[in-house]
């Protein structure tokens, strides 16, 4: 059970000072101060469960990928029993990185200091000169592994925490589940990986990028607002004068821990494409004139046998298609429209590595369907890159926005300034909304951006 | 087919090296650093016009990996760049026929150094292979920091009239995690 406990900040402010619950502000210190970063490397990274991969970066026994928890970095390996373990990349001997490379194969992990080796399962092998038990008689070798992280596959997504004993990641998600499912519990082979993440430096706080996360739909109007003005998205087919605010209006799922789902009305898109009122066409109708992202007509029965009608009912009117897993990753699974008026969908996820309290690391996953056929996978993977990510068109603005909110957290007068949620849903859920959390509609707001917020300040503030 | 693939099957055979300084090999040069000054100043659309409209244009990942494995160090499956020349067009249109691409807004102040350049010839005798070096340096806003951008660029050139097209552009990055916040510039 976790209670409160205070905790008072070098320069006297006690830490629960900084979300201040009654006006709905932050204080802009938390996006830089090296004291808050410490404690959110132990209170938020070493209590959450974090995205690590995916189980198709490491398909056979022996791969592995090297990884980061927080400020730690992990080796995520397949051993020979199939399961996938996360070991601390630290020698238990002298302290040096076990592994120094970004992936590779191997049966045995040989620290190049002294020689120690471990299994992918981080189990101690032995220390060389194995006569002179170079490893002492001080601690047996069970002793001596790698310490392991507490790891769940879902839909194939590797998640894994330092919180042995805490919530499972299934209860983590809560009520934030029945809709994740339709993302990535969809599919009977699931999704993989189509190559190793894109990884840049953004010399900003990870909240910058992770409070984002938590369904910010306004900025698009703003800082995306090219996708207006130019191409495929423009709505005027002129440029210059598109309004993408018809585009922020839907439903907004939050989460007591910080989750939060985009759900955005697919009924604009439907009628475009069928010429019909998505009010008199059916689930099935609504499925084969735009099938979720990723998803071929050919793979429809399989969402019919994993998902109940109330969920397909959710997914062909108001699909999750942006949002985020707390604290540190964004999913998007994204309806595109190309140049034939067609739609390809994307779906990607990304994590926020914090690298200090004023950098975090991008990392970017680009996903499809196993199922699917390869042309349509070459097709999400160029559009993707094109988007999302190291040189989307989409993200770049983002990467060079959230710098300038860290650089401001440092001011004197600017670290006392505050991040303001204060634009609060007055509506609920829609009638007859059949999902489970806290349910917005209408235009944008700022709950669940303040819920992700009201988490972060609850593990801070908390002490076990 | 994978557009790496496709990229291989339409390759040219790579010949023998040409000089340096013989007379296309000066040419070429030429086009590297007419290019180079086209993209520092900004003047977008002038290099959308050197770009053939075949054009492939990729930066693959790299990795570290051991020094036995280092042909997995270049990722060609996801890249940080997997254009060609519609969608390269399509990011010239966003820079600078709308008025909110704010990666690039205001720009960056950009110095492009090409360097250790070799021409090959190819089996086709229009185009030649052509093989530089890149340090890009990348400065924003008042920020101290100057970001570098450093690799190897793999083209291939086709002559068209008096001076050349880019038919064909990799660049090999010697990042594995890359210190500069997006490429919203080319490279
Ligand atoms: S530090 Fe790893 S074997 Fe000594
Ligand atoms: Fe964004």
């Amino acid at each position: 059970m976790l209670t409160k406990a205070s905790y008072t900040l070098a320069d006297g402010t006690p830490l629960s000072d900084l979300v201040r619950v009654p006006t709905r502000e932050v204080q802009m210190r938390a996006l830089s101060d090296p004291e808050i970063y410490q404690l959110e490397m132990d209170r938020v990274f070493g209590k959450t469960w974090l995205l690590l991969g995916h189980e198709s970066e490491v398909p056979n026994s022996g791969d592995f990928v090297v990884r980061d928890m927080g400020s730690d970095s992990v080796i995520v390996a397949r051993a020979k029993d199939g399961n996938i373990h996360v070991s601390l990349n630290v020698c238990p001997h002298r302290g040096m990185r076990i592994s120094t490379v970004d992936a590779g194969n191997t049966q045995i992990h040989k620290c190049i200091y002294h020689g120690w080796a471990f299994k992918p399962s981080g189990e101690f092998i032995g220390a060389p000169v194995e006569k002179e038990c170079m490893h002492g008689k001080m601690m047996p070798k069970e002793d001596l592994g790698l310490p392991q992280a507490r790891v769940t596959l879902y839909g194939g997504i590797i998640f894994a925490t330092w919180d042995l004993e805490g919530p499972s990641f299934e209860e983590f998600l809560g009520d934030a589940k029945w809709y994740f499912d339709t993302l990535f519990e969809r599919s009977d082979k699931g999704l993989e990986v189509l190559g190793p993440p894109q990884r840049f430096i953004v010399r900003a706080n990870w909240k910058a990028a992770g409070e984002q996360s938590a369904a910010d739909g306004y900025h698009t109007l703003t800082l995306h607002r090219w996708l207006g003005e130019v191409g495929n998205y423009s709505k005027s087919g002129e440029g210059g004068s598109a309004d993408l605010s018809p585009e922020m209006y839907g439903v907004e799922v939050s989460s007591p821990h910080g989750h939060a789902l985009r759900c955005i009305d697919l009924g604009r898109k439907i009628r475009k494409l069928t010429g019909l009122d998505p009010a008199e066409l059916t689930v099935d109708q609504k499925l084969e004139a735009l099938p979720p992202p990723g998803m071929t007509h050919e793979m429809l029965p399989q969402l019919r046998k994993r998902l109940s009608e109330e969920q397909l009912e959710v997914m062909v009117s108001m699909p999750p298609q942006v949002g985020g897993i707390f604290p540190n990753v964004l999913f998007a699974f994204v309806y595109i429209p190309q140049a034939d008026g067609s739609v390809l969908g994307l779906t990607l996820l990304h994590a926020y590595v914090p690298k200090g309290p004023d950098q975090l690391e991008f990392v970017n996953w680009v996903l499809a369907e196993k199922d699917a056929p390869q042309e349509l996978k070459d097709k999400m993977l160029m559009q993707s890159i094109q988007l999302f990510g190291t040189s989307g068109m989409v993200e770049q603005d983002d990467s060079d926005t959230w710098p300038h909110m860290t650089l401001a957290a440092k001011g004197a007068r600017g670290r006392r300034s505050t991040l303001k949620y204060q634009a609060v849903y007055e509506t609920g859920a829609p009638a007859g909304w059949p999902g489970p959390g806290i349910v917005n509609e209408g235009f944008t707001k700022d709950d669940t951006q303040w819920h992700w917020w009201l988490y972060w300040n609850e593990l801070m503030n908390a002490k076990a | 087919m994978s557009a790496a693939q496709q990229v291989a099957e339409n390759a040219p055979v790579i010949g023998n090296p040409i000089p340096v300084g013989a007379e296309v090999y000066n040419r070429i040069v030429g086009f590297l650093y007419q290019e180079a000054t086209l993209l520092d100043t900004i003047r977008l659309k002038e290099w959308g016009a050197t770009l053939a409209p075949d054009l492939v244009y990729t930066v693959p990942l790299r990795q570290t990996r051991p020094m036995s494995q280092q042909a997995q160090s270049v990722i060609r499956t996801v890249q940080h760049y997997h254009d060609n020349y519609r969608s390269i067009m399509g990011r010239i249109m966003r820079l600078t026929e709308t008025r909110s691409a704010w990666a690039e807004d205001p720009p960056s102040r950009t110095r492009r150094m090409v360097s250790n350049v070799q021409v090959f010839a190819t089996d086709r005798p229009d185009e030649f292979a052509v093989v530089s070096y890149l340090l890009l340096t990348r400065s924003r806003f008042d920020f101290p920091d100057m970001d570098l951008i450093s690799g190897e660029r793999n083209d291939l050139l086709r002559v068209d009239g008096e001076g050349f097209k880019l038919v064909r552009r990799e660049v090999i990055l010697d990042q594995a995690v890359l210190g500069t916040p997006n490429l919203a510039i080319f490279l």
